[in-house]
């Protein structure tokens, strides 16, 4: 390691203002207080991919317990109410706790580099966004050891199947964990959108300018601002709900004046943006990889940007083809269904510009490319399908069937964990220094690829023969038993494959066998990649002054005038801020505030009365109004480093 | 090695793609999110607005229990806080710290007259002899009116207090002598914030209270 | 080798799908619930749309998926020098993409205009007045003049059927004539359900403050023709295809003909339900049958429907200054049957004024077995009635109308066959059969309920079997 080299300037005691209980830890901690405290975007980066891998693991023997369950008609290795649990913890765990806070790790680790900028605009803020996923993912999997279980509402929390009129369990909190876990998750989202956003608009190195970012980084600019603006829906919904369960308000109370229709267009405004929030990171993951293993530009740049744009736009327009069956009269439907065919315009065109790209090239089946056909072909499939769907009298048929489950399992795996899984192979080399196993790799892909298909393809079938979604058994005499029977064999190849690519991701860092990376194994285009593998704590020695859209190759491969320039050397050397506690003491106070929430109320056993005890509730949030008044006391401070210029 | 940590510490203004300071970009980007919070609340209530427009058959009127005057008074003191906002940002700019101190006190002391009419109205509202409006009912009937009010109005009570609290800790800050123009942009993200919250009201009264008067 | 696996990968990639279409395509597609196998206008134009964008799809996969493995095939690096060339290195087209974003948009269009007027006929009977309407549909005039209204309304877990044009209350079976279309008014009384008919209707919501609408027509020449073995369409006769319900000759014939796991329904006027909306733990039972009559039968169903709902035919007292015909039925105090109890009897021959109530002489004779009179009082002891009404309409108890139940084809929201030994399981502990069902887990409903006592106690549910299966 170069670290030797590195000239320290200042010792740590003259940069941070102390204070007794939480000592800023300095420059050099290291071991677990170094992960607690860190704000590295990298490292933050890193723990949102591991958790959100543990999360995967954790749904993934959901959804294995609910293919078991579906093995045969009338099975018993579940009852319906730990089936139905199942499933709505399946469905939140996988969208908000795998594939959010994935993409989530890709946006942190890669945005940041591949913009020429040291860390995030807020590195702090980062930190606290980091640890409010952990809490909200942690409340979640609370659920399971409190009064009635966990919820087993669906993922969608439909009205008034939440209200506590309709609870099937006497006191059931499941639903109370659900929204709590979810308004904490999507605090936790706003806050690294916020800071992505401002990372992107205002950190961009010297020369990057909007139409020279890589398409990556363009996808995390259009998730977050798609997350700024259908997240507050979700909230909003949440927050009523909340008070309709808690405080007897009447939102969604049909009896007492309120409509059940209200929580569905508030769900699936910020629903069907949330699809996009799930696919367009994937997308531009596969817009990175493709270029790279066909050694060519990417076809069409702007309008993949701009069909990314579109789509994101026109998310916030098309939510109600999710309840075209729920009698909104014929212009409504027809408009939305219109809308949503429109839809697959932009979508299509990605498709057509990868393989534009691919065009000419000379393409290499190394592992991340093949994820990435992986991913069009399979998104081709979902796409297809998703069209059928803005269909009404088509979707008359399939909505709330398996046909419906086939196809937003081939969106949501076969194409955002498709793209993700390329992504890791892809981008790890660059965080762990080492390649991954390539044999291993085309391994995984294939047992993914066939286990995945015969999961989900069957489902279509299912689905039109008349199997309904969400049931926990079947009755006999459908014909429904063989094919569930070929999806649950094909569920658990999928689950080994996913199990031995988890295994690979997190064992990369420590396997002593693996071949080291160098800088740019993959002879890539984007900015990392001109970074050392794994990438120092700086970044860039020196802020590198960008000349072009694929800089790494053009550095490598295109004419003199398009070679990078750096920013001249200062005495300032690189402004490192310090690690701070508060961003934990500040999550750890929502959390409680949460606890103190979920558990404030209570019944006198005496009277029957309900008694509010708002203490700890109370207690949390001092807490985390504590956090927030010292971290902005401490400031960012910081320490200064002078790497040599050949150490990036 | 003092000048290196010297600079260490005043490096808090790092030049920006866009010329815009970052904790700028992070407060619109906040703001054009919190926009879709009250669009939601707004929306909600418009949308019960008429639905719920009749208990047990009768028509609904809400005018019985809205006290319009004390409401107008508000939203005019509320008003005029942003005034008080705009000169403490105009004054930090120019270095005066006796003019932002006054001016962030007088901002706080309308916002705080804003909340304590807002409290006035509620247990007002809450306790109307014959009128009761509750979270759940209307005269005792069941009823979503008092449901989306005062979730609406409180959460826009909870960013006004949010906002005091914050220029609280500011009028706090002017007193320790650390405050100086460095700060402007600090506490001009403040004032963004507390115009927003203004502007959200300006939105509401008409919205929530006038309506009633005219449709 | 290694790149005879990558070939091998990327050619999976497109193989895998279509040869489980091929499968998929080989194995028959009228199952009970089948949405590819429509029986009637609305699910023929919605299953039309859909063959429709299959079709375009299966273009689209073939030309753009085709185009894919081109560009594979012909562009792959063919060894680790040519992998290191520099291509030229385009940016893009904007001819061939414009013309790609016009040749998409001309695809949609093509979905758009059949939607668009599967909206409006989803939604809308046809004017029975516009001529070329029906005739565009084949329908009859008569078919929409004359349409029967069913209020639907979900309740967790079974379905309520109420004919408001005919004042009568059913559960779990909808029977409606075969020439004539049905207008279903949806509504719910709890969480939301939706009610799925995939071979006549596909589904609409069940939203709670709200009515939802939904229309079918079943196609008559379909519910008369079936496949035989070798595939062939033949001629069904309408006794075969149809038999009438009200008689219970539907119920008898689909129990000869048909095991309850045959995946193919053998009477074809025999439809297949299911709640599509997830609405609590027993969602998955909640199933319905809806069964086609002729006119007639239908008919016939309907009168001896309002016989049994109708309360001023149920059967009275004998008065003696009454005459009575032969038939009529008539109850008499008994109380063999416990302590002023009644029994019902029907006159053998025609009963004179003040003929008293002789009953060994052949003038009178027991309506019923005496194990259905001990069902039918222990159908009231056992608090059944608390939930369930007979030969009322009931609209608003808490379990379904149970009004000649013994003509039911099905039990427990569709989940089992109506038979005797079914209908004891079911009797004895419906929370083994129906894990959540809210007969055993509902309100009120607990450990020392008669209900829940009945496992042991054959000969009680042998008498209430014997009623339920009596209400003929």
């Amino acid at each position: 390691m170069a670290t030797e080299s590195i000239k320290y300037v200042t010792p740590d005691s003259d940069t941070k203002i102390e204070t007794k209980a939480f000592p800023r830890p300095g420059q050099h901690t290291k071991g677990i207080v170094n992960w607690l405290t860190t704000i590295d975007h990298k490292k933050i980066g890193i723990m949102y991919g591991v958790a959100a891998l543990f999360f995967l693991i954790i749904g993934g023997i959901e959804a294995l317990l609910i293919r078991s369950q579906l093995w045969d008609h009338n099975m018993d290795v579940l009852t319906n109410r730990q089936y139905n649990q199942m499933f709505t913890m399946h469905g939140t765990t996988m969208v908000f706790l795998v594939i959010m806070p994935l993409s989530a790790a890709f946006f942190n680790f890669i945005m940041p580099l591949q913009i020429g900028a040291r860390d995030v605009a807020f590195p702090r803020m980062n930190t606290l966004s980091l640890w409010c996923f952990i809490a909200g993912g942690i409340t979640l999997n609370l659920s399971w050891f409190f009064t009635g279980g966990s919820p087993a509402i669906g993922w969608f929390g439909y009205a008034p199947l939440t209200d506590t009129r309709f609870a099937e369990v006497l006191g059931d909190m499941g639903p109370d964990f659900w929204i709590f876990s979810l308004q904490i998750l999507g605090l936790a989202s706003l806050l690294a959108s916020f800071n992505f956003i401002t990372t992107i608009i205002n950190m961009r190195a010297p020369g990057m300018t909007m139409m020279r970012l890589p398409v990556f980084t363009w996808m995390t600019l259009i998730v977050s601002f798609l997350i700024i603006l259908a997240f507050p829906a979700i909230t909003i919904a949440l927050v009523e709900l909340m008070f309709d369960r808690t405080y007897g308000t009447n939102f969604y109370d049909f009896l007492e004046g309120g409509k059940p229709h209200l929580w569905q267009h508030l769900f699936w405004i910020f629903g069907h943006p949330e699809v996009y929030i799930l696919i367009l990171p994937a997308m531009g993951i596969v817009s990175e990889i493709i270029p790279v293993f066909s050694r060519k530009p990417l076809f069409g740049y702007g309008l993949i940007i701009f069909s990314g744009a579109i789509i994101g736009f026109m998310g916030f327009a098309v939510w109600s083809h999710h309840m075209f069956t729920t009698g909104m009269g014929i212009v409504a439907t027809s408009a939305f269904s219109i809308l949503t065919m429109l839809i697959a315009i932009p979508t299509g065109i990605k498709i057509f510009n990868w393989i534009g790209t691919m065009w000419g090239g000379r393409i290499r089946f190394e592992t991340p490319m093949l994820f990435a056909l992986g991913f069009i072909t399979m998104f081709m499939v979902g796409g297809f399908t998703g069209i059928m769907h803005s269909s009404v009298p088509i979707d008359a048929q399939h909505q709330d069937s398996y046909f419906v489950v086939a196809h937003f399992h081939y969106v949501l795996i076969g194409g955002a964990l498709f793209g993700l899984f390329a992504g890791f192979y892809f981008w790890l080399p660059k965080l762990s220094g080492k390649m991954l196993n390539e044999k291993l790799g085309k391994f995984v892909f294939t047992l993914m690829f066939i286990g995945f298909n015969l999961t989900f393809f069957p489902m279509h079938y299912l689905g039109m023969i008349g199997q309904p979604r969400r049931t926990h058994s079947y009755n006999e005499g459908h014909g429904f038993e063989t094919w569930n029977q070929i999806a649950t064999i094909g569920a658990f190849i999928l689950g080994v494959g996913i199990a031995i690519g988890v295994y690979q991701f997190v064992t990369a860092a420590f396997n002593k066998k693996l071949k080291p990376a160098g800088k740019n194994p993959w002879d890539a285009r984007t900015l990392e990649w001109t970074l050392s593998s794994p990438v120092k704590e700086y970044n860039f020695a020196r802020t590198p002054i960008i000349k072009s859209r694929d800089q790494a190759w053009e550095n490598n491969y295109g004419p003199k005038e398009n070679h990078s320039d750096k920013e001249p050397l200062d005495d300032h050397g690189v402004h490192m801020p310090d690690r701070s506690w508060y961003p934990l003491v500040t999550a750890l106070g929502i959390f409680g505030l949460v606890l103190g929430m979920l558990f404030h109320q209570s019944v006198d056993l005496n009277t029957g009365e309900i008694i509010r005890d708002y203490t700890y509730a109370i207690a949390g949030g001092v807490v985390a109004i504590i956090g927030i008044i010292m971290w902005s006391i401490e400031g960012p401070a910081g320490y200064h480093l002078f790497p040599k210029e050949s150490e990036e | 090695m003092s000048e290196a940590s010297a600079h260490a510490l005043d490096h808090h203004e790092p030049v920006t793609s866009t010329g815009i300071h970052n904790k700028k970009v992070l407060m619109w980007a906040f703001l054009g999110s919190d926009c879709m919070f009250f669009g939601t609340l707004i929306s909600t209530h418009l949308i019960y607005r008429k639905i719920s427009a009749t208990v047990g058959g009768n028509f609904l009127d809400i005018r019985d229990v809205f006290d319009i005057e004390l409401t107008s008074f508000s939203t005019f003191i509320l008003l005029a806080s942003s005034l008080f906002m705009a000169l403490a940002v105009s004054a930090i700019h120019k270095g005066n710290l006796t003019s932002t101190r006054w001016m962030l006190f007088g901002t706080i002391i309308f916002g705080a007259i804003f909340l304590a009419c807002q409290v006035y109205e509620f247990t007002h509202f809450v306790h109307a002899p014959g009128n009761e409006l509750t979270l759940s009912s209307y005269r005792g009937e069941p009823h979503v009116f008092g449901s989306t009010f005062y979730v609406l109005t409180g959460t826009h009570g909870t960013h006004v207090a949010i906002g005091v609290f914050w220029l609280l800790g500011w009028l706090a800050y002017s007193f320790t002598g650390k405050m100086s123009t460095a700060d402007a942009m600090d506490v001009e993200c403040c004032g963004l914030y507390w115009h927003f919250v203004d502007i959200v009201w300006i939105i509401i009264f008409p919205v929530i209270y006038l309506m009633e008067y005219a449709f | 080798m290694k790149k005879l696996l990558t070939k091998i990968f990327s050619l999976s990639v497109k193989i895998l799908p279509v040869l489980l279409i091929a499968v998929s395509g080989c194995s028959r597609i009228d199952h009970k619930q089948s949405a590819l196998d429509p029986k009637g206008l609305v699910s023929q134009n919605q299953y039309d749309i859909f063959m429709l964008s299959v079709w375009i799809t299966i273009f689209l996969f073939c030309a753009v998926g085709g185009c894919l493995l081109y560009v594979l095939w012909k562009y792959r690096a063919k060894s680790p020098e040519e992998a290191m060339e520099v291509p030229a290195q385009s940016h893009g087209n904007s001819k061939v993409e414009i013309s790609l974003i016009l040749a998409s948009t001309v695809i949609l269009v093509i979905l758009a205009i059949p939607t668009l007027q599967g909206v409006v006929l989803m939604n809308r009977l046809p004017d029975p007045n516009d001529s070329q309407a029906l005739e565009k549909y084949d329908l009859n005039k008569s078919a929409i003049e004359d349409a029967i209204t069913v209020n639907v309304t979900g309740k967790r877990f079974f379905w309520v059927f109420e004919y408001p044009q005919f004042g009568i209350v059913t559960a779990n079976e909808l029977v409606f004539p075969a020439s004539k279309a049905v207008r279903v008014n949806l509504r719910t009384e709890d969480v939301i359900h939706s009610f799925w008919l995939p071979k006549l209707a596909g589904k609409m919501d069940l939203m709670p403050g709200q009515e939802n609408f939904l229309w079918f027509v079943a196609d008559q020449n379909k519910i008369l023709t079936k496949k035989d073995s070798e595939g062939k369409t033949i001629k069904v006769s309408l006794n075969e295809a149809m038999p009438s319900v009200y008689d219970g000759q539907m119920r008898e014939r689909i129990f000869a003909k048909q095991k309850f796991t045959d995946e193919f329904e053998a009477v074809g006027g025999l439809f297949y339900g299911q709640c599509a909306e997830y609405c609590g733990n027993s969602h998955a039972y909640m199933s319905f049958r809806a069964l086609a009559q002729s006119d007639d039968d239908f008919d016939s169903w309907v009168k001896s429907f309002q016989n049994a709902q109708n309360p001023n035919k149920q059967p009275s007292e004998y008065n003696p200054e009454k005459e009575y015909s032969k038939g009529s039925v008539v109850s008499f105090p008994d109380n063999s049957l416990g302590e002023s109890n009644s029994r019902e009897y029907r006159a053998a021959v025609k009963i004179n004024k003040g003929q008293a109530p002789n009953l060994t002489k052949k003038g009178w004779e027991k309506a019923h077995s005496d194990d259905y009179e001990m069902g039918k009082q222990l159908f009231a002891s056992l608090q059944c009635v608390q939930c369930h009404a007979i030969n009322r309409t009931g609209l608003g108890s808490k379990g379904p109308n149970l009004t000649l139940f013994g003509i039911r084809t099905s039990l427990a929201a569709g989940w089992m066959r109506n038979d005797e030994e079914n209908l004891s399981q079911w009797l004895k502990n419906s929370n083994e059969v129906k894990f959540g069902n809210l007969m055993w887990n509902g309100e009120g409903v607990d450990d020392d309920h008669p209900l829940r006592n009945l496992e042991d106690d054959d000969v009680k549910v042998n008498q209430l079997v014997a009623y339920l299966l009596g209400l003929k």
